[in-house]
């Protein structure tokens, strides 16, 4: 369920006073989020879940534990104070415990939409059923999710913080497979606003990609030219964004460590045009007005022009390097370019158009290198144009790599990745060089 | 629940900070209980009434699970404590059957009048869901049950002190520190879940669940190269008590992984080819789960995680005849086994799961998947075997996992009899990067050691490992496999599935086996 700030403000107050610790500090989140699936012509599950949690963090001297429990009971409350009060005290001293931050001025956060907020199942179910109806037409079967949500996050701590960030969220997904099951084609999207998914128009593109009759054809493993599509961008880039922790990196565990020491900031890493930042402000996909510490969110450049420019840092980090903290980044804007899709295919001598990937997954830390593999719309391009369906890979790439063989960037837009629900996201398509697919796999 | 329901609810005015202490309440006396401990008899009044909310209003089924999952997560880094939290969430979900819709809501909030807005909820769920309802649902009859059920624990793990856990954590780290690691991170999980499933076929089904959860992991780094590596601990999260943490020698470990990383660093690149492989249990149970597990799943199978989780390469016509893997092959499927994170008496739609043991593949051929209510007349079969599972009592119970485990050759068998059989071949020791296709075909496994077997004995340690196969190719590339004695429990609290994405724990039995002629990778990357 939904706070205000200012209901918000009254539930961190009383629980402050409260608190018989040095230092308090104390996180609320909760919200409601409405779901609905369907497959094969029909609904199969869906449901609604609401939540609210406080988290209570006591700390006496450089000592500190943490309680949460769901819901606003009384004695639910009480107990949990009680409980974090009690294991801040025989917990082990942190050096590194910083104090907590007081006042601060946050920017107002752009990602919250009412009307998202207000989204019943029967919403759900209206605008399924037009992809549903297309594709029983297109003798085509679909699976497909549909979600809204809203909810908030508030922070305060005994030292004079407070800070509240509502956002919604709402996603239409939707995978295509001929009856066969020769074939597949997929279309994603994310959005702030339920209003922006289009849910009728991600259905025709995942069944038009599905709907390709010529028999997949074999390639050979090897490094190819790709166009990647936004939503796999978009895994590849979180991917680097996980791995930017400024500490990892001096500390020599990174692919972002110098050799010899310190990291790689200011280095020339990536192509020219490559651009990677987060804004809270930011229109399409807004960044929360407040990170895990309690420090307000900025606009933070990851990578401007090609060149490293940030890396994240905890607040005691920034201490020990003389540095502003930077948090950990919960979206990210991929700057788009001009070159459009069908550009990018025309452009193309040989090469293989991924529509989004799957199971990535960590290989070797030291170059970042991932393991994954295309799924659902992989297609043969030659001479310009789209030959064939060609059978997935997989692929074994480190998103470094990948960023500094950018050959063409597309437009920017809202996009949402394989695994990660809830992603804020806006990436572009790219156009690749020597991509490395590592082996095929004939799973549709 | 909006906005405006909330303030009424909570008694509070729209929000002058005067007002604030309203915000704060004291629930009724059975919502109060629930909170407290579940207290029986408070928890089946408020699942009775839920039922009898939907029945009243049209559903054909419903039924309701009121949970209490209690966590503690302590996680240290090198000599400090990072972070020490106890989490209690409480919660209950509703799911209702109406003119042949599904209808789910949940809620962490328990209390009734709460419970009357979800079940409205479910409800108004289930009408809406008929829009694209071209089959109407249909159930298996089963019978009811009036049962508790508890894993056995001899130590409950939140009897134990915070600070004898913590100082054990630290205690880890300083011993691979102190053996030569640069760097060790570890953590400590322990998990109650309690729960009620009542439904209205007249089911009241207590149980509750505990697991235990460590792990550590050491890295060395080499400045002068800028070369670094890791190594994780071999220890599985296990349905058990405290006990499991006292019987595991951590500190042993930890300093063993941290020589162990710096041979890591120092090991032989590994030359690509084909390979005979053998996989200590270790290794193989995390195959197991990606390739046999997720690929037995019937919902799957049928389509219905197609969005996501992916479809099967097991389609239904393969039941009984498929030769899933060699007849060395035989994987059961079961929550009965101890410590395993999986058992537990009855499944999420009250099915008993206790003598309920399945095949999922005898001697190598595929004979059973794994379903959920409701899914077994599409293949054929009367009943669900008992693998419905929801990850908190507000998510939509889904078919998931059971323990399922490579069962051990009847034969002795030893891990050194295997590699004894291998001329030129690799031994990989431990769990690593993991990536397998929507269809469950092409996968990627690595390890956390790799030792050459040369002539019928283990090596010298190799590095940047991974190997990579098809999976009844794989299965039926296994010529040898290791006897009971050496027999390991493998599991995972993070198997994901479903939308929204739900995480189930699961354990794996398995033991040691070998492959012949698996395509192995060097993953190391030198070209930028």
């Amino acid at each position: 369920m939904l706070l205000t700030p200012f209901e918000a403000k009254a539930v961190t107050g009383r629980l402050l006073a409260r608190s018989k610790a040095d230092h308090c500090i104390v996180r609320l989140n909760g919200g409601e989020r409405i779901n609905l699936r369907f497959a094969r012509g029909n609904a199969t599950t869906n449901g609604n879940q609401s939540s609210l949690r406080v988290t209570i963090e006591s700390r006496f001297g450089q000592r500190a534990g943490a309680a949460s429990v769901g819901g606003l009971d009384e004695q639910a409350l009480e107990a949990a104070i009680a409980r974090s009060e009690e294991i801040a005290r025989s917990a082990p001293e942190n050096r590194e415990l910083l104090p907590p931050v007081g006042p601060q001025t946050y920017p107002v956060g752009a990602g919250y939409d009412a009307a998202t907020a207000a989204v019943r199942a029967e919403r759900l179910a209206v605008v399924s059923k037009p992809v549903i109806d297309e594709a029983s037409r297109r003798a085509i079967d679909v699976a497909g999710y549909c979600m809204a949500r809203h909810g908030f996050d508030a922070m305060a701590t005994s030292a004079g913080q407070f800070a509240h960030d509502a956002q919604t969220g709402a996603e239409f997904t939707v995978t295509a497979r001929n009856k066969s099951g020769t074939w597949s084609g997929w279309a994603g999207r994310s959005d702030t606003r339920f209003d922006s998914l289009d849910p009728a128009r991600l259905g025709r593109r995942a069944i038009d990609k599905a709907a390709y009759t010529a028999p997949p054809v074999r390639l050979e493993a090897g490094r190819y030219t790709v166009i990647l599509e936004s939503s796999a961008v978009s895994d590849l880039v979180m991917w680097m964004l996980w791995n930017m922790n400024a500490r990892d990196a001096d500390e020599g565990r990174s692919v972002f460590s110098r050799r010899g020491g310190g990291n790689r900031l200011g280095d020339k890493l990536f192509q020219d045009a490559v651009t990677i930042f987060t804004d809270p402000g930011d229109p399409v996909a807004p960044e929360r007005v407040f990170g895990d510490e309690g420090f307000p969110s900025r606009r933070t450049v990851w990578v401007q022009d090609g060149v490293l420019q940030n890396l994240f840092y905890s607040r005691f980090w920034a201490q020990e390097k003389s540095r502003e903290p930077i948090a950990r980044p919960g979206s990210f804007v991929m700057a788009g370019g001009t070159t459009t899709l069908d550009d990018m295919i025309r452009a193309t001598r040989r090469g293989v158009l991924v529509t989004r990937f799957w199971y990535m997954r960590m290989v070797d830390a030291q170059k970042l290198l991932v393991t994954g593999l295309t799924r659902d719309g992989n297609f043969l391009i030659e001479d310009g144009r789209i030959i064939a369906p060609a059978l997935n890979f997989r692929f074994n790439e480190s998103p470094v790599a990948v960023l500094a063989n950018v050959l063409a960037i597309g437009p920017s837009e809202r996009t949402r990745g394989g695994e990660r629900e809830d992603s804020v996201i806006a990436a572009p398509p790219l156009l690749v060089n020597d991509f490395n697919f590592s082996s095929t796999s004939e799973a549709i | 629940m909006d906005r405006r329901r909330f303030l009424q609810h909570a008694g509070c005015a729209l929000c002058a900070p005067a007002a604030d202490h309203l915000i704060f309440r004291v629930t009724d006396a059975a919502a109060a209980a629930a909170y407290e401990g579940l207290e029986p008899a408070a928890r089946l009044k408020l699942a009775d009434m839920a039922l009898d909310l939907a029945l009243r209003a049209g559903a054909s089924y419903a039924d309701v699970r009121i949970g209490r999952t209690e966590q503690e997560l302590l996680r240290a880094r090198d000599r400090r404590l990072e972070a020490l939290t106890s989490n209690v969430t409480v919660g209950f979900g509703v799911r209702v059957l109406v003119d042949g819709s599904w209808g789910f809501a949940g809620s962490e909030l328990v209390e009734e009048a709460e419970i009357r807005r979800v079940v409205g909820l479910a409800i108004e769920n289930a009408k809406a869901a008929q829009l694209i309802q071209a089959v109407p649902v249909t159930l298996e009859s089963m019978p009811a049950y009036r049962e508790d059920w508890r894993t056995p624990v001899r130590t409950d793990p939140f009897s134990i002190a915070t600070d004898v856990k913590a100082a054990k954590l630290l205690a880890i780290n300083e011993a691979a520190l102190a053996a030569g690691a640069s760097y060790c991170s570890s953590l400590m999980r322990f998990d109650r879940e309690e729960k009620l499933f009542a439904s209205s076929r007249g089911s009241a089904i207590t149980q509750v669940r505990v697991g235990s959860a460590p792990y550590f992991e050491a890295t060395a780094i080499d400045r002068q190269s800028g070369r670094f590596a890791s190594r994780a601990s071999l220890a599985a999260p296990r349905g058990e008590g405290w006990e499991y943490i006292e019987r595991y020698d951590f500190l042993a470990e930890a300093a063993l992984a941290a020589q162990e990383v710096q041979q890591k660093l120092a090991a032989k690149p590994v030359a690509p080819g084909k390979y005979d492989l053998v996989l200590d249990a270790t290794n193989l149970w995390l195959t197991i789960h990606e390739s046999t597990g997720h690929s037995t799943e019937l919902d799957r199978a049928l389509g219905w995680e197609a969005n996501f989780a992916g479809t099967s390469f097991v389609t239904p016509e393969k039941l009984g005849t498929f030769q899933f893997g060699s007849p060395l092959m035989t994987v059961m499927a079961d929550r009965s086994q101890a410590g395993g994170l999986s058992t537990v008496g009855f499944d999420d739609d009250g099915v008993r799961s206790i003598g309920a043991e399945f095949a999922i593949i005898k001697d190598g051929v595929f004979q059973n998947y794994q379903m959920a209510m409701g899914q077994a007349a599409f293949i054929g079969r009367s009943q669900s075997n008992g693998c419905a599972y929801g990850d908190s009592p507000v998510s939509f119970p889904i078919q998931r996992m059971p323990n399922i485990s490579l069962q051990p050759n009847p034969m002795p068998t030893s891990l050194d009899d295997l590699i004894a059989g291998v001329e030129d071949g690799i031994y990989i020791v431990g769990d690593g990067s993991y990536s397998i296709d929507q269809q469950r075909y092409n996968f990627q496994f690595s390890g956390q050691l790799f030792y050459e077997i040369k002539n019928g004995k283990r090596g010298n340690m190799l590095r940047d490992v991974a190997y990579q196969g098809r999976t009844p190719d794989f299965w039926n590339a296994m010529d040898g496999l290791g006897d009971v004695s050496t027999y390991h429990l493998g599991g995972t609290l993070f198997c994901g599935k479903g939308q929204p994405q739900q995480l189930a724990p699961v354990s794996h039995g398995a033991v040691p086996a070998r492959f012949r002629q698996i395509n192995v990778l060097n993953t190391e990357r030198t070209d930028f």
